[in-house]
């Protein structure tokens, strides 16, 4: 373990770009993880992934008139994301053009115009290709000291704009009728994601930061139902998706940006399979649960209607019924006999007086629901049982209770059964 | 003096009138009900006291002024559908918004803020939810919390948009009990509303509209069969034939 360490994390350390690209990953991991969790709210990836080609052309613009002054750059690329936005919002109110589209033709457009300039600078370099997919291994200091700068502005505008953009993201129709300038802080979010697309170009590039942005987001919002979780926690898991892409992308050559979205892929995948609220993992064992709980319940009545038959024909007769395999049926009845429902002596289940109760609650939920289904008239005769079947173990005891009351207490369900009562 | 004062207001959806030439004048004090059958414009009213929609001609003031100016006096309930229930906040926070409006622009929730926030959702017997995400809650529920953040916001008026649309009996009764609690302390409450068994007894005045405003004034001697059926007429009023052509 300690040779891994040794081999897999500081050796790389000792080389300054590598400890350039590691802070790097941390300034884009924090504005893009905490930007892109807006960006995810607003529903406005698309938006996120056209500033991401749109900010090219003033990137060149830039560079043309200054050479390779990040400053300048800078400027030209929030400056191009904030004209990007302003026309696609232009072009959907002013048209019959829906958003998505005008999306569409303004970063495309913007993106082309982009490449066109680079193709016209002459006797210069600028790469191109980095632009596109990134080289966070060839992070410079002065990149690095923009970065730091966006992302302090980044978090200080989010700190300070919380209300602002909680209000703005849930109920845009509040925050009008308070009187906050909705659309003002809209442009505001739109500057802000500029400069972080700008702090992601460098690990990511172009065609991948929308990832940058909304992946870490999503994972987070998968895992916590709470805002002020989800920040950090985006935050968290963007940097550590940046650090291990940066990781991978050294020792196995991958390109940079591609090791740092899989990496975050990935953990969107886990928390999608095991998150705790939402999971598909915890979503299937629920399920199963339910159905075993209403397996249960009807061994219950079984073993009631059955009492006093010998254990093997017990036990083939509820087979039967339930359509259990043995195996499964034995471990039902074990583990109703250790929660004291049913005890076994003389060669026989029986229920113990709390399994009695629980029987009686069972079927009195399943005769007062076909009296009540068969006077409102909204099931049929011969639908009754068996949707009082699946009812009989959903409902909950309080509504039973009402149920009970509504109907007046009654003595027989439609078939002539008696109800029984709970004693009191 | 009057609360709301209306002076023929127009307000159209492309190019169609919603709204026609309604004038109205809404004293202090009164719980008014909004009905109308379905497309009438109750919302679009609503909407257009609130300064939400452009008007194509037409004057509103609230206390003699424009409504940008009273703000923080006014507070509006929404229809419930247009959430997102799915976002990432408890009722706690949800109330809270409303207190964003006296809240410096930067600044963060004050004690006093904290406790109109706590005595909301008191009131609406929600403090037990207050932890809870807002899709984790029945739609009563919902809708008391939307009020918990009105009555936050400690306004003199309160609009409504169908408060009562999918709500358990309990929500109900306990929605119609606060408006006559802030109406006693002086504030008018406004509401669109659907079910017209529930006007007489409830409310105090009724505006009946069907792009024009066919009548206002109490309960009692505008909630009439006449008028309701005028209101509510199956008949295409000029006014919509003309629209067609437009």
């Amino acid at each position: 373990m300690t040779e891994f360490i040794k081999y897999f994390l500081l050796e790389p350390l000792q080389y300054e770009f590598i400890q350039r690209a590691l802070l790097a990953s941390v300034a884009v991991g924090i504005s893009c993880g905490l930007i892109g969790v807006y960006i995810m709210l607003r529903r406005m990836s698309l938006i996120g992934d056209a500033l991401a080609h749109a900010v090219l052309p003033g990137i060149v613009i830039g560079f043309m008139v200054a050479g390779k002054s990040e400053l300048v750059m800078f400027t030209g690329a929030v400056v191009s994301g904030i004209i990007t936005s302003v026309l696609i919002g232009f072009l959907s109110r002013n048209s019959i053009i829906k958003e998505d589209t005008s999306i569409g033709i303004i970063f495309t457009g913007a993106f082309a115009l982009g490449i066109l300039l680079i193709s016209q600078l002459k006797g210069v370099h600028l790469d191109l290709s980095s632009y596109l997919f990134g080289d966070i291994l060839g992070v410079s200091t002065g990149d690095l000291i923009l970065s730091f700068t966006i992302t302090l502005v980044i978090i200080i505008c989010v700190i300070l704009f919380y209300k602002q953009l909680l209000i703005t993201s849930f109920d845009p129709t509040l925050a009008i009728t308070i009187g906050i300038p909705v659309s003002v802080i809209h442009y505001g979010l739109m500057t802000l994601l500029s400069m972080s697309i700008v702090a992601g170009l460098q690990s990511v590039g172009v065609v991948l930061l929308v990832a940058m942005l909304i992946t870490p987001a999503a994972t987070a919002y998968l895992l916590t139902h709470s805002l002020k979780k989800i920040l950090p926690l985006s935050v968290l898991i963007a940097v550590v998706a940046s650090i291990s892409g940066l990781f991978l992308s050294y020792h196995f050559n991958f390109s940079s940006g591609a090791s740092i979205v899989l990496t975050a892929v990935m953990f969107f995948t886990v928390a999608f399979i095991f998150s705790p609220k939402e999971g598909l993992l915890i979503k299937y064992l629920r399920k199963k649960k339910t159905a075993r709980t209403a397996i249960s319940e009807d061994v219950i009545k079984l073993i009631m209607r059955y009492k006093g038959l010998q254990l093997d024909e017990q036990v083939s007769k509820l087979s039967s019924e339930t359509g259990l395999h043995l195996r499964n049926l034995k471990s039902i009845l074990n583990s109703l006999e250790s929660k004291g429902f049913l005890y076994s002596d003389n060669n026989s289940y029986s229920l113990t007086n709390q399994g009695l109760a629980e029987a009686r609650r069972l079927v009195r939920t399943h005769r007062l629901w076909e009296t009540y289904a068969s006077k409102e008239k909204f099931l049929s005769d011969d639908e009754l049982h068996s949707d009082a079947e699946k009812i009989e173990h959903l409902l909950p005891d309080e509504l039973v209770d009402e149920l009970d009351r509504e109907l007046g207490y009654p003595e027989k369900d439609p078939h002539g059964s008696e109800i029984p009562r709970t004693e009191s | 003096m009057n609360v709301i004062s209306i002076k023929n207001l127009t307000i159209s959806y492309h190019r169609k009138p919603a709204i026609r030439g309604i004038s109205l004048e809404i004293e202090k004090g009164s719980i008014i009900a909004i009905i109308g059958p379905n497309g009438a414009g109750k919302s679009t009213l609503l909407k257009g006291i609130l300064g939400l929609l452009p008007f194509d001609s037409g004057e509103v003031k609230i206390f003699g002024e424009d409504v940008d100016k009273v703000r923080k006096k006014i507070s509006y309930i929404p229809q419930r559908e247009q959430f997102d229930w799915d976002f990432p906040i408890n009722v706690y926070e949800l109330v809270m918004m409303g207190r964003y409006a006296h809240i410096p622009f930067i600044g963060f929730p004050r004690r006093k803020d904290k406790q109109v926030v706590i005595n909301c959702l008191e009131k609406l017997e929600i403090e037990r939810c207050a932890t809870r995400q807002i899709r984790n809650l029945s739609g009563g529920q919902q809708q008391r919390a939307f009020i918990a953040r009105a009555l936050a916001q400690e306004s003199d008026i309160y609009f409504m948009d169908e408060p009562f649309v999918g709500v358990d009996a309990k929500t109900e009764k306990s929605i119609f009990s606060l408006m006559n609690e802030l109406k006693s302390e002086g504030k008018t409450i406004m509401v669109v509303h659907h079910d017209l068994s529930k006007i007489k007894g409830y409310y105090d005045k009724v505006i009946m509209i069907n792009q024009t405003l066919i009548a206002y004034g109490n309960t009692n001697d505008v909630f009439t069969p006449e008028l309701i059926n005028k209101t509510y007429g199956g008949r295409l009023t000029i006014l919509q034939k003309t629209e067609e052509l437009i």
